[in-house]
């Protein structure tokens, strides 16, 4: 175990660096830089900003420089706003993640419940009702749900701030909103999940042992049958801790989504290197927790992983 | 320098029209609210009248004069920081940390008188020595400041910039020591200098004890200013002591230490050259070399050493050690802690006006030099204006309180003033809708809400806390004239566009012109002001009001709408074969839907003369870059002025060579007429000229104007003194809440 954890952990930081150099190998081939503007500033103004960064040297040289600071855990410092990439992924990243964990666990319990529940009654109206509600929470993106409940909830009842953090009420809506797909994503999945797993033989034994159907999906058949949502949650995981651009733009939540896009725009170099490879180390974690998981929740894979050394 | 009043609340990915069209979806069912006032009036014993939230523009990127570049940071620091001058409610320059200024008859001398009580945050008056170490912060090419144009037209300051004014410390063949010479091709750092000891950096005066960083002996810093120059502080102890920096990370410390400790110079040995008082050019003065207004030049003085420009002056060797990288290259002096003096290149008409700006702010060099980037944090920040920084919470919100040590602080009536930092339109729309703002800044309403707003939805009521005033700042589109050659094939596109429908779909209010020189409409101006401007209240266009009152530019009409010379201008095109068998590209930034609603317009209107347009559609940045390599035909562009004055701010886009030229116009005449306008002293006479130059200008049409700019707000009826000026600058430390009144 301690072997398998280590190689992807070693998998990972190649990964890393590979993300960190394409990130900014595009982003310098993209025309522009950080203190391009429309604004009437002068060449000697323009030069002397980006002499502070060294922009003027070869790109291999900041290129170069750029690794060994990443190799040192130096994120660098934004162009843009003179700070530490590292303190903006600090200071931003826990609202991230605090949203996405609270979408998360709103999508997790209600989609697994709900999904189960279609399992359960499947090709019955109550199957009918919650995939088309899954479908719809799929199908709708976050910029046209959000200004919806906005609409609905904020300006003509005003029962919830309609932008801001300020206080638990004001993580209502954006939590609805990020955690809408997912929550239908993992109804669907789990609804799956559970009725390839319904037929197979062990389920059939526990059914012979007289259990109740109710009791088949959630001791046995639950337990197999959410292997899909486990692999969804990797990158499902990743993607809410860090953040949307597009939900904490409509509710003005100062995560560290918002850099994802902004940073790009204003390459600003240092912060889009850092925020990617915050990103990919974070999906490199969250894949390798899943996969961990998947020993855990069924015992062949764990067989087979000990087989293999 | 600053940003439009739209910057930063444009987002290249959501497209907010869809957003806008969700929201509107669901206002539908119940149309726009009732009443007179669009967002919710909270009952008078509920408003706080000594609490002011403003919904602003977005993140303030920096609250330090030096660094501050967006609008919504300069709008916050003109509050936290005095200026020589400051804002009035017109936008006008008012005393600040000077109570009178005089200036001499060649409008190239300028000096300030300072009060005697004006204080720091800390307790400590603040001195013209402030005023001018801040100005040389600014100046620093070290420092990167994106604030140092606004010091351009002060001599000195753009070579001292680009390190090529550097100052002679001894007689060096026919050059004089103190005289100012200019470096020519590569220079060392000739202000690198080591210590053989460790260099205790402390606040002027202090004992080493009293550091707050040691640089380990050997290691290199940079020798920023000494003490006793023209514009820097006198020694404390009659020994001279040296500010230098230390560049140990990104941030870097600077602090004082005696003189003599600095007893290596690592580059005293290296060669360079050097020749008589720098080229020194600005932005606005960016001709070529056979540009006429070079000549002049050299009739202006050094800092130092009269002779300095007399004609050309021989090109010589010197080692690094012979000169030094100093202050005394900028034209700044401070005869008595209470007066400054700063001598301009040219002629400046508007340099009053560029000491209220980010520029010229002071700032108190015991806190930038401990922390030089981030000095602006609450728990360091020392304040000499209206407010003081209670909090800065980075993408929610700047919270300011009443300063008890500004010097006017009796005409402070807020206690509190909460700045939001929201970046997006319709957040800060909905904000200010459920009363979580009393009032937003300019433009953060998104355009597709307008038409519910402006009164066009509940027959022409217009809500009456919705104000659209002009804005300093024109919308065109830059024509490539080496690609767009033929001049009537131009002035053929302008006279297509019937710029009066622009408004009826964008819904801003904007004021359609076919004018260069942004203004108010002249049948909005005041009596006085017409008098100033000698126009009837019923003449068309508009008119830059330069001094209530007093000084007004009206500029020329331009190629307004006239299909009919349109149709005859494209055909003098196509018989001198100038019109491109290809058709024309039309590129502007996507992500806006203003921008892309405008370009079909200009399509569909070009087609009426038979040229047909394909709309590209770029990235911002590429678009900047597109057309800053002058690859384009036409772009939509707009540019926004920073202190009343056309020339500066407008016409001198156009000078041959300028870097801001997007279009590669070049025209004789234009440069002759602007040459003769630059040195003129009389401004009446030289408004008439540089009315000339702008006909001149728009007759050839490399531009195309479309409208001036206007500058959206919400404002509830509670606000007082909430004064809306043409520079997007409202000195906002003067609102007050009156919780029972209505506008």
């Amino acid at each position: 175990m301690i072997r398998f954890v280590a190689g992807r952990l070693a998998a990972s930081v190649a990964v890393v660096f590979a993300v960190a150099t394409a990130s900014f190998l595009l982003l310098h081939a993209a025309p522009g830089g950080p203190f391009d503007t429309d604004q009437r500033r002068s060449p000697a103004v323009q030069r002397a900003m980006e002499d502070r960064y060294g922009l003027h040297a070869p790109l291999w040289r900041q290129y170069g420089r750029a690794m060994a600071q990443l190799a040192r855990g130096d994120l660098g410092v934004s162009m843009k706003r003179d700070i530490p990439v590292s303190q903006l992924i600090a200071e931003h990243g826990p609202i991230s993640a605090l949203l996405g964990a609270l979408a998360l666990a709103a999508a997790l319990g209600l989609g697994v419940a709900l999904g189960a529940i279609a399992a359960w009654r499947r090709n019955t109206w109550v199957d009918a009702v919650v995939m088309t509600g899954a479908l719809i929470g799929i199908s709708i993106p976050a910029f046209v749900l959000g200004p919806l409940l906005i609409a609905a909830l904020s300006l003509h009842l005003g029962w919830l701030p309609p932008a801001r953090i300020a206080g638990a009420r004001s993580l209502v809506l954006p939590a609805i909103t990020l955690g809408a797909v997912y929550l239908g994503t993992i109804a669907r999945l789990t609804r799956g999940g559970l009725l390839d797993v319904l037929d197979q033989d062990f389920v059939r034994t526990a059914r012979a042992k007289g259990l109740t159907e109710r009791r088949v999906i959630a001791r046995h058949a639950l337990r197999l049958g959410i292997a899909p949502v486990v692999t969804y949650l990797g990158p499902a995981v990743a993607a809410l801790i860090s953040g949307s651009f597009v939900v904490e733009k409509i509710f003005q939540i100062p995560g560290l989504g918002t850099y994802f896009i902004t940073s790009v725009a204003e390459r600003d170099y240092p912060v889009v290197t850092g925020v990617f490879v915050f990103y990919a180390a974070l999906l490199a974690v969250c894949n390798l927790a899943v996969d961990l998981a998947y020993g855990a929740l069924d015992p062949r894979l764990r067989d087979a992983r000990e087989r293999a050394r | 320098m600053t940003a439009g009043p739209a910057a930063g609340v444009s987002s290249p990915v959501v497209d907010r029209s869809l957003v806008a069209v969700a929201v509107l979806a669901v206002l539908a069912g119940c149309g726009p609210p009732d009443g007179d006032y669009f967002g919710r009036v909270a009952p008078p014993d509920r408003i706080d009248p000594a609490h002011f939230t403003w919904c602003s523009q977005g993140e303030p990127d920096h609250l330090d004069p030096t660094l501050a570049w967006s609008t919504a940071s300069i709008q916050l620091v003109v509050m936290l920081f005095d200026g020589l001058t400051t804002y009035g409610p017109a936008g006008q320059p008012v005393p600040g940390l000077a109570t009178d200024w005089e200036i001499a008859g060649d409008l190239r001398r300028f000096t300030f008188h300072l009060r005697r009580d004006a204080r720091w945050s800390s307790g400590r008056p603040v001195t013209a020595y402030d005023v001018a170490h801040s100005a040389f912060r600014v100046a620093h090419p070290l420092t990167g400041s994106s604030n140092a144009d606004w010091l351009a037209p002060i001599r000195g300051a753009t070579a001292y910039l680009e390190r090529r004014a550097l100052v002679l410390r001894r007689v060096v063949g026919p050059y004089r020591a103190g005289e100012v010479v200019e470096a020519t091709g590569e220079v060392p750092d000739v202000n690198a200098r080591t210590g053989s000891r460790p260099l205790a950096l402390r606040d002027l005066g202090a004992p080493a004890g009293a550091a707050y960083a040691v640089v380990p002996a050997g290691v290199a810093v940079t020798l920023m200013m000494t003490t006793g120059g023209r514009a820097t502080l006198p020694s404390p102890d009659g020994a001279p002591w040296a500010y230098v920096f230390w560049p140990r990370d990104l941030e870097g410390v600077g602090g004082w230490v005696p003189a003599a400790e600095l007893d290596g110079e690592p580059n005293g040995d290296a060669a360079l050259q050097i020749r008589g008082e720098p080229d020194d050019r600005g932005p606005t003065d960016t001709g070529g070399a056979d540009e006429p207004g070079r000549a002049d030049r050299g009739a202006t003085q050094p800092a130092t050493g009269p002779e300095g420009a007399a004609g050309l002056r021989p090109v010589i060797r010197v080692s690094g050690r012979d000169v030094v990288h100093s202050t005394d290259a900028i034209a700044i002096a401070v005869p008595d802690p209470y007066t400054i003096v700063f001598e301009t290149r040219d002629p400046t008409p508007y340099f009053v006006a560029l000491t209220a700006g980010p520029g010229l702010r002071a700032t108190p060099i015991e806190a930038w030099s401990r922390w030089p980037r981030h000095w602006d944090r609450p728990d360091r920040i020392v304040t000499s204006g209206p407010f003081h920084l209670a909090a800065w919470r980075e993408r929610d919100r700047v919270e300011l309180v009443r300063s008890p040590t500004y010097w006017d602080r009796g005409a402070v009536k807020l206690a509190r003033f909460t700045s939001l930092s929201i970046d997006d339109q319709a957040a800060a729309t909905h904000l200010y809708f459920t009363g979580g703002c009393d009032a937003t800044a300019a433009n953060t309403i998104p355009s597709s809400y307008l038409p519910a707003i402006d009164g066009e939805q509940r027959g022409g009521r217009a809500y009456k806390d919705y104000d659209v005033s002009p804005f300093l700042g024109v919308y065109f589109l830059w024509l490539q004239t080496e690609k767009l050659a033929n001049r009537h094939l131009r002035r053929a596109l302008s006279l297509a566009i019937d710029r009066a429908a622009i408004p009826g779909f964008t819904h801003g209010g904007e004021i359609p012109t076919a004018q260069l020189t942004p203004g108010a409409p002249i049948a909005r101006l005041s009596g006085a002001d017409l008098a100033a401007c000698g126009v009837r209240r019923d003449a068309p266009g508009v008119a830059l009001v330069m001094a209530p009152g007093e000084l007004c530019y009206v500029p020329p009409p331009g190629l307004d709408h006239d299909l009919a010379a349109a149709r005859r201008e494209i055909a003098l095109a196509r018989a001198e074969g100038g019109v491109p068998d290809h058709p024309i590209e039309y590129r502007y930034n996507a992500g806006s839907e203003v921008h892309t609603q405008i370009a079909e317009y200009l399509q569909s209107a070009w087609a009426q003369i038979g040229v047909p347009v394909v709309l590209i559609a770029q990235e911002w940045n590429s678009l900047l870059d597109a057309t800053a390599r002058g690859e384009f035909e036409i772009a939509r562009f707009g540019n926004v002025g920073t202190v009343i004055d056309t020339e500066s701010e407008f016409l001198a886009l156009l000078r041959c060579g300028s870097p801001f030229n997007r279009g590669r116009y070049c025209s004789p005449v234009f440069e002759r007429l602007m040459t003769e306008a630059h040195g003129m002293v009389d401004r009446r006479a030289r408004n008439a000229v540089l009315r000339e130059a702008e006909a001149v200008v728009l007759d050839d049409a490399p531009l195309v104007p479309l409208y001036v700019l206007t500058q959206k707000h919400l404002i509830k009826p509670y606000v007082r003194d909430y004064a809306i000026n043409l520079l997007d600058l409202p000195p906002l430390w003067r609102i007050w809440i009156d919780p029972g009144g209505a506008r």
